[in-house]
């Protein structure tokens, strides 16, 4: 009978693909990957590409016999045979998807070779080798060739130790039960791998994968085929290489090879470090920087290598990495100027950047190292040595932190792990029992320390000169692998050198200013550190609790205005030194200072007792409040007792003074009036700051310079934002109070009752106080920003909640046309890269 | 504390324990009965064994010398370590992406793939679990326990496969381990060293 034609167009090898016109829906990944190889001019595998429509016909011995001797001739010998340098050619037979997709079916390596059987006479080595690859192959063959059943496979497998012996008896059972004769040719084997392949795609295992992944039940399989050369060479062998170190993001060729053939599912095995590679690794490094060019992203290539030199077997991106090595390639690539500023500002997100900066131990370089090993759980902890299980729940049940420390642990352990704050053993890797129970548990750990020695009958832990006893205090590094001795206090870490030019690009990029909100000297310095353009909150509350305490209650709670006035004198001095702590480490940047704002019960004494006297204690009860929230604070307190606000802004003017003439440095003043809902509440603070102002003028000399502004954190001010406008030279929205008062939430109990409910329920998809409400209370803000522009065309408008470290909360802020955003010290760098990517990409919501 | 003193049911709930490692709850009255004898410890909801609950059990568990299932069973337990390593590693790129940064579980090609794994370890241990149950009974429960791990997986919740703090596919394995290890009346530390020795000697 006539054979049909064999249609070798529907045969694509490597390198040929792009030039028919042909893409990934054909060619699948893998296609697409060796055409990228070849593209680039560099020595690939010999080895082609069975497009996906004529892939099903690949089961049939006349494709499969088509495909092998179209390699046969570009490889110049037969598959099968041995070459005069004792090399044996056969195929590996791999299959890929038109896109990305795990769950695809594994290598089927060694097809080819004759009458099923490895030749005799190859050194051990590569005997077994081959063997234990060609066995995987063989019992695919026999399940989905000659459907012989999967546990009769396994019998044989189970039973029979050698693996020569183990195959020719797989060859038997196939001959006597299966449905057809196990393949003794090349082409034979082939149909049937492509067969098992085929099966093993349409499995429900598979479909699982797909299903999970959300690609389509239907997707198809494209399959490869190449040819390699098995030998013992010692000069050859296999490996694969990333472009960059994916722990410190720096590029250089980092993987591993093997001497031998590539088994099949074999990269997570690392092998030989690189730079040991025979040959060098400068092709490889110059191959990697062309493909990261190329793709934009980290690329990884499986290699073989032998006498002749490098074939690149294989390529793959890396578009998934961590902070570290995303930033770093955004930048290297910016800077090459493969790509430019902004794409590099674009390609690292926020949670990039939480990445980088989370806390880590504070180290000040006096630190006693205890011991390093294995980072295998990350987080810091510091607690008392506890050896035993039993030991840690002991001591966690009396309120201590502990660090578990033993040699290894097992499931007994699980109780005094659970106590424990963090786990330090002397064996095992990050793979270990250990690391992997921590993990789940998200406790810091550490394994593998090797240079740690434990005395449990003397109760003591020792490593190189440190000697300590159960109970002693430790630190431990999940992140770095390293224990100290002590307490390690936690920190945030400093940007690193691609991180900082990151976001100093950013600043380039992004319209909206970035301030922090900050208290005290030390917030303050961190801000600035971070890069912060100014202080956009200080609130003053926070210098009165503690020891301060009694003077704001002598002032709130006196009986004579002459006590009054006293504490009020007193509490102008304090302010001083308050204020100029905080200006120093402002410099001339903006300071924007918020007026005392805290509900009553904050200041009022809880018991009788606390109060100075009887009297005090007998306001003090007069005072109370029902609702302390929307009670008699902010600006309310200041009308109630109006010297409050004056004594407050006269200690800012004088410490304004001492910084000026002391250290020439000229921070400006934005003295800010919270909790404002009636215009006339701003206009009357306004003349005391202002005649405090003059007064400090005729007495110094000095004009301090400040601009007056209030808090927008009522619904009545944002809709009379144009009435505060006429005072006000500047609004911050007081975005945390705003949305309370919109919502009608008391936040710290719809928090702890309402809020899990009706986010599962869909009610709220996000927290309204982590992330701005985008329709209602931005709403409010939208019409503010309107209305008090209307009347102050340059008014500065900045927003100083939580929100302002937000990015969702940052691009509404954007859109609303605000001037700056203020968020906590820490969240600065999130703020800047968020605010650039607003600029970048307007009107999201 | 000798075998006389502890009742059926007693030494059941008393293996078990020391097999986990621990348990939760409210104490049974078996526990409080092993506890009155000295082999289990009652902490507030913990339950932990004793030493001499420990050996206790070792003593029950382990297979005589002897014993005709020995040789069999030990020729299954090598075959049981490499895919041991090989279930430990899969957990670690379960919660670990090869950055060294924490799976988030965003990325759900990665985590069809590391499922997909998983199954080759599955398949490669049913056989064992057969011949394991056939020559230790006692060893019979976990294939069962092991599928529900996955089938609670598929289900959708990820803390299944590797979560130490309910039955997942990582504890029952662990819990299994334990058993072979009490079984073979083989040491921990024997165990790792004889796991590195199977696995290094199969690759080049």
């Amino acid at each position: 009978m006539p054979q049909a034609p064999i249609d070798d167009v529907g045969l694509v090898p490597f390198g040929k693909g792009f030039e028919r016109g042909l893409d990934a829906r054909s060619l699948c990944t893998r296609g697409v990957q060796m055409e990228t190889l070849a593209g680039l001019g560099l020595p690939v595998a010999v080895g082609l590409t069975i497009p996906v429509p004529n892939v099903p016909g690949m089961v049939t011995v006349d494709r499969a016999a088509a495909a092998i001797n179209l390699l046969e001739s570009s490889a110049g010998r037969l598959v099968g045979a041995r070459t005069d340098d004792g090399g044996l050619l056969l195929l590996r037979l791999s299959a890929s998807a038109p896109v990305a997709t795990a769950g695809l079916p594994v290598d089927l390596v060694a097809i080819g070779l004759l009458n099923g059987q490895i030749p005799s006479g190859l050194p051990e080595k590569m005997h077994a080798d081959l063997a234990n690859s060609w066995w995987k192959s063989a019992s695919a063959i026999a399940e989905f060739g000659c459907q012989v059943p999967n546990d009769e496979i396994s019998s044989l497998d189970l039973d029979i130790a050698d693996v020569t012996q183990r195959i020719a008896a797989l060859i038997t059972v196939c001959n006597d039960k299966g449905t057809q004769p196990f393949p003794l040719d090349a082409a034979g084997q082939l149909a049937a791998g492509a067969q098992a392949m085929l099966s093993r795609w349409n499995s429900p295992r598979a479909a699982r994968a797909r299903r999970a992944q959300q690609l389509p039940a239907d997707l198809p399989l494209g399959l490869h085929l190449e040819t390699f050369v098995v030998t013992d060479h010692n000069d050859a062998g296999h490996g694969h290489a990333i472009s960059r170190d994916l722990t410190t993001g720096q590029f250089a060729p980092n993987g591993g090879f093997r001497h031998g053939f590539r088994a099949s599912g074999e990269r997570q095995t690392i092998g030989h470090p690189l730079n040991l590679l025979p040959g060098g690794v400068s092709m490889l490094t110059g191959v990697l920087a062309e493909l990261e060019g190329r793709l934009q992203s980290v690329a990884l290539v499986d290699f073989d290598y032998g006498p002749e030199g490098l074939t690149l077997v294989g390529l793959e991106e890396l578009s998934r990495t961590s902070a570290r090595v995303a930033t770093s390639l955004a930048v290297d690539l910016a800077t090459r100027g493969i790509t430019d500023e902004r794409t590099a500002v674009a390609a690292i997100k926020p949670p990039h950047v939480l990445e980088l900066l989370h806390p880590r131990p504070r180290l000040t370089g006096h630190e006693q190292q205890l011991v390093t090993g294995l980072a295998a759980s990350p987080g810091a902890a510091v607690g008392r040595i506890a050896l035993t299980s039993e030991e840690a729940v002991e001591l966690a049940e009396s309120g201590d932190s502990v660090i578990l420390v033993s040699a290894e642990t097992t499931p007994g352990d699980l109780p005094g792990m659970m106590a424990a704050a963090g786990i330090l053993t002397v064996t095992g890797g990050s793979a270990s029992h250990a690391a992997v129970v921590a993990r789940g548990m998200g406790r810091p750990a550490i394994c593998g320390a090797g240079g740690l020695v434990i005395n449990r009958a003397a109760g003591t832990v020792s490593a190189g000169e440190h000697v300590l006893s159960r109970g002693d205090v430790i630190s431990i590094d999940g992140d770095s692998g390293t224990a100290y001795v002590g307490e390690v206090a936690i920190e945030r870490p400093e940007p690193s050198f691609a991180l900082s030019t990151v976001l100093s690009w950013a600043d380039d990029v992004r319209r909206l200013g970035v301030r922090a909100n900050a208290d005290t000297r030390a917030d303050a310095a961190t801000a600035m550190d971070n890069g912060a353009e100014g202080i956009g909150l200080c609130r003053t509350e926070h210098m009165f609790l503690g020891d301060r305490l009694p003077l704001i209650r002598r002032v709130i709670l006196s009986h004579d205005p002459q006590s009054e006035t006293a504490a009020l004198s007193a509490l102008a001095d304090v302010q001083r030194e308050d204020f100029r702590e905080l200006l120093l480490a402002c410099g001339d940047r903006p300071v924007t200072v918020r007026l005392l704002d805290a509900p009553m019960h904050e200041f009022l004494p809880e018991h009788p007792d606390d109060a100075e006297d009887e009297h005090q204690a007998k306001m003090a009860e007069s005072l109370h409040e029902e609702n302390p929230m929307l009670g008699v604070r902010g600006v309310r307190l200041a009308m109630l007792h109006e010297g409050l606000y004056p004594a407050q802004v006269e200690g800012l003017f004088n410490a304004w003074i001492d910084v000026n003439t002391q250290f020439g440095i000229a921070p400006e003043l934005e003295v800010m009036v919270p909790l404002v809902s009636i215009p006339d509440e701003l206009l009357m603070m306004l003349r005391l700051i202002r005649r405090v102002n003059q007064e400090v003028a005729t007495r110094t000399g000095v004009v301090v310079p400040f601009k007056i502004g209030t808090m927008v954190e009522t619904p009545r001010a944002a809709l009379m934002a144009d009435q505060l406008a006429q005072s006000a030279e500047f609004l911050s929205f007081g975005t945390n109070d705003l949305t309370q008062l919109t919502y009608g939430f008391s936040r710290d109990d719809v928090e702890r009752r309402m809020l899990g409910t009706y986010l599962e329920r869909g009610l709220l998809t996000a927290s309204p106080f982590a992330e701005l409400d985008p329709i209602g209370v931005a709403g409010l803000m939208q019409i503010a920003v309107e209305r008090a522009r209307s009347v102050r065309p340059d008014i500065k408008l900045g927003i100083c909640g939580e929100h302002g470290g937000d990015p969702a909360s940052i691009a509404i802020c954007e859109r609303l046309g605000l001037n700056y955003v203020s968020c906590s010290p820490g969240r600065v760098p999130v703020a800047r890269l968020a605010a650039a990517h607003a600029s970048m990409h307007p009107a999201s919501h | 504390m000798s075998q006389e003193q502890v009742n059926d049911a007693e030494r059941e709930v008393l293996v078990s324990i020391v097999v986990r490692g621990m348990a939760r709850g409210e104490a049974s009255p078996e526990h409080q009965s092993l506890a009155e004898s000295g082999l289990l410890l009652i902490k507030g909801p913990m339950i932990m064994p004793t030493p001499a609950g420990t050996a206790l059990v070792g003593e029950q568990l382990r297979l005589a010398a002897d014993a005709p299932e020995r040789e069999r069973l030990m020729a299954t337990f090598h075959r049981f370590l490499p895919v041991n390593r090989n279930l430990r590693d899969l957990c670690t790129a379960w919660q670990m992406r090869p950055d060294g940064s924490v799976n988030d579980h965003s990325d759900p090609s990665y985590d069809a793939e590391i499922r997909d794994r998983l199954d080759d370890i599955d398949d490669a241990v049913a056989p064992l679990l057969k011949r394991f149950a056939e020559d230790v009974p006692d060893l019979t429960g976990y294939r069962e326990r092991l599928t529900e791990a996955l089938d609670r997986l598929d289900a959708g919740d990820n803390a299944w496969l590797a979560s130490p703090l309910i039955d997942s596919y990582h504890t029952v394995w662990m819990h299994l381990h334990q058993h072979l290890l009490l079984t073979i009346g083989m040491s921990r530390a024997e165990d790792e060293a004889l796991e590195e020795q199977l696995v290094s000697g199969n690759h080049g």
